[in-house]
């Protein structure tokens, strides 16, 4: 291979390293109108009152939008006015939308806009809204629309309901030795991308919508605009620029329907919305929190029997990602470990919380910080090494997975590899504990990890490749440059398969729904693997038509031509053939005549041979493979002060096979540094109202540039069968483990057991003297 | 995004931002002297603070003062902190400095802003509390020269209209040994759970805390029970944090009960740097 592995440079790079790089704000026209949202201050309350008098009287101000109770959206349960109607169910929620003539008068319009409330008793955690008293989010959530997936049980705080039921539980006790029991919890957080999400949408007089969005999602903004307000899908045109982060914070479409509605409320007139900072943390949907309860048997040899787990997520105040947030928790519920016995329950649950959007690893950093934590609380039960013990319980090729999927080498990888080359790289062999001084102990931890998609079965992706006169091609496909690379990482694709260079590849870095085939969705680690899919077949596509019209000329058997470096050549006498440009958009004999015509490629793909999952024991196949991995990171902690640094933080995944070095490389430190911030500092602080008080950078500290450790990464490359060049997903595995690296690090340093994230001084503090005061 | 409007001067002498301050209130304008703009931008934006005038100081030769006569280091209230930083002049406000907000932000943060600002840490004050410094401030009546710890209480009690325009600190100070400790809720970035400026001079410790109250303060009193070696030093700091101002900070940086266990361990690592040199 010439190309694939190659650190080529982002195709998208030179823009945005000079700062030309358009995001949808970017993009401004003086027919814009501006929307304005004004939000809840209270997480739970009757709106007795929203007076927009004052905000209409103001000049400029178009219109000023409040609930109703016509239309409910929602992912998998229609549970969410757009605009909060008759009740707020959480701090940020919109209450009214102010379109104005500039972004300025729709702000002052918002401030003038008076609310009353009155307050209603909070659901303030996922425990507390299991009570049986406790007081409920939604009157009756199963009076709701909503899909078949979804499950949830009436008159409850419970949106949706996911068992794992394999093996026999008992039996699996009654073969343990050693038992442990453990609870672990992190409340909701946010994806803090750079780009803070913006809109604008336009009802032509034709009936056409259309909207630019920073999304992820665009081909879901037109089914779901579609489905939700009973517009033709074709009327719906959403275009998404580059998209700067998503992290899955813009997999959801929220924003895009208030702009949406704005337009409409105003004669279809082009309105733009964009998220302050404050609201794209609160507003729009966040990052999932979660109480788990998780038990674990073994035998004395640390051969793990049974697994016995609650988990409940924070869904917040709406369901909408949370049902299947739920499910993917419950679908990869243990870590990577081969188990008979498994019981879970997974649980999205209301409260007056932010609702959650997916978060970078779609539930698996989550489920892994609690129950990589309960690895390490079992380790020590055992006095195993904590590494010996997962190296004993690895699952691999042969094995079953809590769904019953039998694995082979393809679709898991190799763990046993990855926590060997772990070992090597964390000189694990010599020790895990160094005392630096009296006060400063330097402390290993480790967490392993796997991650699978749980995306629905019939996810699809699409591909069209297009030549221009000089035979360079130009490739189209429906992921979103999100920032990672993907793009560039299809022509290397395409390059190696069409032995060409890479430069002579054009990427359509823009999506238009109406224009460019559809990919599901630029979210779990899917793009390469299921766009790379679709550009191969579009390559073979055009490497058939190629050869078809170069025989004809050349008057050979198609199967005696080759292609490479932009020529079609007789394989035996390569000097023999022709340049793309000469047969790409027809060729021309000397005479004049012509045959042929302009190629075009285009190419698909569709997951094959997924299955929905069973409701009485979710067994089922629920995305093409497992990507394994193993972390860890090296910290020094004060005994004294609680305080720590993170020195080097480790991640050896395999990826099946690296497509782009560098680019992989920078999507895995990307992503350890955000589990680091999830781990040690990232969180919504709620008051006992369940408002956010820290909903703002100054006071929601993301990493910066002094608090990063040595990233170290390795890869292992077990290839995946079923996808381009054996690559399996790299965006998500390397934030994944880090959390409960951090927490296993932290606890053995401290020498007390932390159950919660993230962990700051003052956690390891309470958990060693304050909660003695 | 400001959402409001605002009329914009940029006088180049003491007198003449004086009196525009002056008229403009007249005129309801409510006026803000500003440099960095830091906080009229974060604020602003989110409808905290309001002016419909600001009087941009950055063009007053005297809040750019940086100089030394025989006895004196003068500061401008508008230099930027990193200015401040860079030139050193008084190192341990240099130290102080380097912890407030990120680099970036210091460019604009300035001297006086940081001070006289609404985000009430206001560590770059601490310094001229321990210094004994004096304050220059302007108003219609001309300049005064006032203690710094007779005018700051809490924050710098200005009346409407003045402005501070240049600190002044006795050079002897400039050389004490000193130390500064800033401690976050976690890691280099942040507010801080607290932050504190000491420095020995004539065989006493003094310091000045900011995050442990709504204020920065510095208090005789407790500089007493920290100089007591009498007794021993836990001793002294279980007076001390007997003894501090109440309430203590309870908020998202961390809960008051751990801002005295951090504040426990600051002393300890000040009278241990400080009492042996």
């Amino acid at each position: 291979m010439t190309i694939i592995g190659k650190s080529v440079v982002r195709k998208e790079a030179e823009e945005k390293v000079s700062g030309r790089a358009k995001y949808t704000n970017d993009y401004n026209s003086s027919s814009f109108l501006h929307g304005k949202a004004v939000i809840s201050t209270c997480a739970h309350a009757k709106i007795k009152e929203v007076d927009t008098k004052e905000a209409e009287k103001l000049t400029g101000v178009r219109a000023v939008l409040t609930g109703t109770p016509h239309v409910l959206t929602g992912e998998e349960i229609r549970d969410r006015p757009p605009i909060a109607y008759d009740k707020v169910r959480f701090h940020g929620e919109v209450i009214a939308v102010v379109v104005a003539d500039n972004p300025i008068i729709a702000k002052q319009g918002a401030s003038l806009i008076k609310v009353d409330y009155e307050a209603l008793p909070v659901v303030n955690s996922p425990r507390e809204a299991i009570k049986k008293d406790a007081p409920l989010v939604h009157e009756d959530v199963s009076k709701y629309e909503r899909d078949d997936g979804a499950n949830p049980i009436p008159k409850s705080n419970i949106s949706n309901y996911f068992r794992i039921r394999k093996g026999n539980v008992s039996h699996g006790w009654s073969e343990s030795d050693v038992r442990i029991e453990m609870e672990f919890s992190f409340h909701p957080s946010d994806h803090i991308a750079m780009e803070t999400r913006a809109v604008t949408a336009e009802i032509k007089p034709n009936g056409y919508l259309y909207i630019t969005s920073s999304s992820q999602a665009p081909y879901m903004i037109k089914k779901l605009l579609s489905s939700y307000f009973n517009i033709e899908e074709g009327k719906i045109i959403v275009n998404t620029p580059l998209v700067g982060g998503g992290y899955g914070g813009k997999a959801s479409v929220q924003l895009e329907i208030l702009a949406y509605l704005a337009s409409k409320a105003v004669g279809g007139r082009p309105v733009k919305m964009i998220n302050s900072r404050e609201e794209d943390m609160i507003t729009s949907p966040c990052h999932v929190g979660l109480d788990a309860r998780i038990k674990l048997g073994s035998t004395k040899n640390g051969y793990l029997k049974v697994a016995e787990i609650q988990y409940l997520f924070d869904g917040g105040a709406y369901s909408d990602k949370a049902v299947h947030l739920c499910r993917a928790g419950g679908v990869d519920c243990t870590g990577p470990y081969y188990i008979e016995n498994i019981w879970c329950d997974s649980y999205s649950v209301y409260t007056n919380h932010p609702y959650p959007a997916p978060y970078r690893g779609f539930s698996h950093s989550e489920v892994l910080s609690a129950f990589e934590r309960a690895m390490d609380i079992l380790a020590k039960k055992l006095q195993i090494d904590p590494l010996e013990l997962r190296e004993k319980n690895a699952i691999l090729p042969g094995h079953t997975t809590p769904t019953q999927v039998r694995l082979n080498s393809s679709t898991v990888g190799n763990l046993p590899e990855c926590i060997k080359r772990l070992k090597n790289r964390m000189n694990w062999h010599e020790g895990t504990r160094q005392e630096i001084s009296e006060r400063i102990v330097r402390q290993k931890g480790i967490s392993c990890v796997w991650k699978n998609s749980t995306i629905p079965t019939d996810s699809s992706s699409g591909a069209i490749l297009t030549f221009n006169e000089d035979g360079s091609i130009n490739l189209i496909s429906g992921v979103v440059e999100i920032g990672t690379g993907t793009k560039t990482v299809l022509a290397q694709m395409l390059a190696e398969k069409l032995k060409m260079n890479v430069n002579n590849i054009h990427v359509k870095m823009t999506v238009d729904t109406q224009t460019t085939p559809e990919h599901w969705k630029t979210v779990a680690s899917r793009g390469t693997f299921m766009a790379g899919r679709a550009v191969l077949a579009a390559a073979d596509d055009v490497i058939r038509k190629l050869k078809g019209i170069t025989s004809q000329v050349l008057r050979v058997n198609p199967d005696d031509l080759a292609v490479g470096n932009m020529r079609v050549f007789i394989r035996e006498e390569p000097e023999i053939g022709l340049h793309f440009h000469e047969i790409s958009h027809g060729y021309t004999y000397p005479n004049g005549n012509a045959i042929g015509g302009q190629i075009i490629g285009s190419g698909t793909y569709i997951q094959s041979r997924m299955t929905n999952l069973d409701p009485e024991t979710g067994a089922g196949r629920p995305g093409p493979e497992w990507a394994v991995g193993a972390q860890g990171v090296e910290i020094e902690f004060d005994k004294r002060d609680y305080t720590y640094k993170i020195i080097k933080a480790v991640s050896i995944l395999d990826v099946g096979k690296v497509l782009n070095y560098k680019g992989a490389r920078g999507q895995v430190v990307g992503a350890m540094s955000m589990g680091i911030a999830f781990g040690g500092r990232e969180t919504f602080i709620f008051d006992t109202e369940g408002r956010v008080l820290n909903p703002q950078l100054r006071t929601y500290r993301p990493l910066y540039y002094g608090d990063h450790p040595e990233y170290v990464v390795d890869f292992i490359e077990t290839p995946h069968l079923d996808a381009p060049y054996g690559a399996r997903g790299v965006g998500e595995q390397g934030l994944l483990g880090m959390p409960a690296a951090l927490a296993n690090a932290l606890s053995e340093a401290a020498n007390v057991s932390l159950h919660n994230l993230p962990i700051t001084p003052e956690l390891i503090w309470w958990e060693k003297e304050g909660n003695k005061q | 995004m400001i959402p409001f409007q605002f009329e914009y001067y940029k006088p180049t002498t003491v007198k003449e931002a004086v009196s525009l301050y002056k008229t403009l209130a007249i005129r309801g304008k409510e006026p803000m002297y500003f440099s960095g703009g830091t906080e009229i931008i974060t604020l602003g934006r989110l409808n905290n603070i309001y002016t419909e005038a600001v009087i941009d100081i950055k063009d007053i030769n005297d809040c750019m003062v940086q100089k030394f006569d025989d006895k004196h280091l003068y500061l401008g209230a508008a230099l930027s902190l990193t200015q401040i930083e860079s030139n050193d002049l008084f190192p341990l406000l240099s130290k102080v400095s380097r912890e407030v907000a990120d680099h970036t932000a210091r460019t604009k943060i300035t001297l006086g802003g940081n001070i006289c600002g609404n985000i009430f840490y206001r560590e770059a004050v601490l310094p001229f509390l321990l210094a004994n410094s004096t304050v220059l401030i302007a108003s219609e009546d001309g300049i005064k020269a006032l203690p710094i710890n007779d005018i700051f209480n809490k924050e710098l009690q200005l009346d409407d209209g003045e402005m501070l325009i240049q600190l002044v600190t006795d050079k002897k100070y400039l050389d004490a040994s000193h130390i500064a400790i800033k401690r976050r809720r976690q890691w280099d970035a942040g507010y801080p759970v607290i932050s504190i400026a000491a420095l020995k001079i004539e065989n006493t410790i003094r310091l000045a805390i900011s995050g442990l109250t709504e204020y920065p303060f510095r208090s005789q009193q407790l500089e007493q029970i920290i100089n007591n070696r009498s007794i021993t030093t836990d001793s002294r700091i279980q007076y001390f944090i007997e003894n501090v101002p109440t309430p203590i900070l309870n908020d998202t940086e961390g809960s008051d009960k751990y801002r005295q266990f951090v504040l426990k361990n600051t002393l300890k690592d000040i009278i241990s740097e400080l009492e042996g040199v």
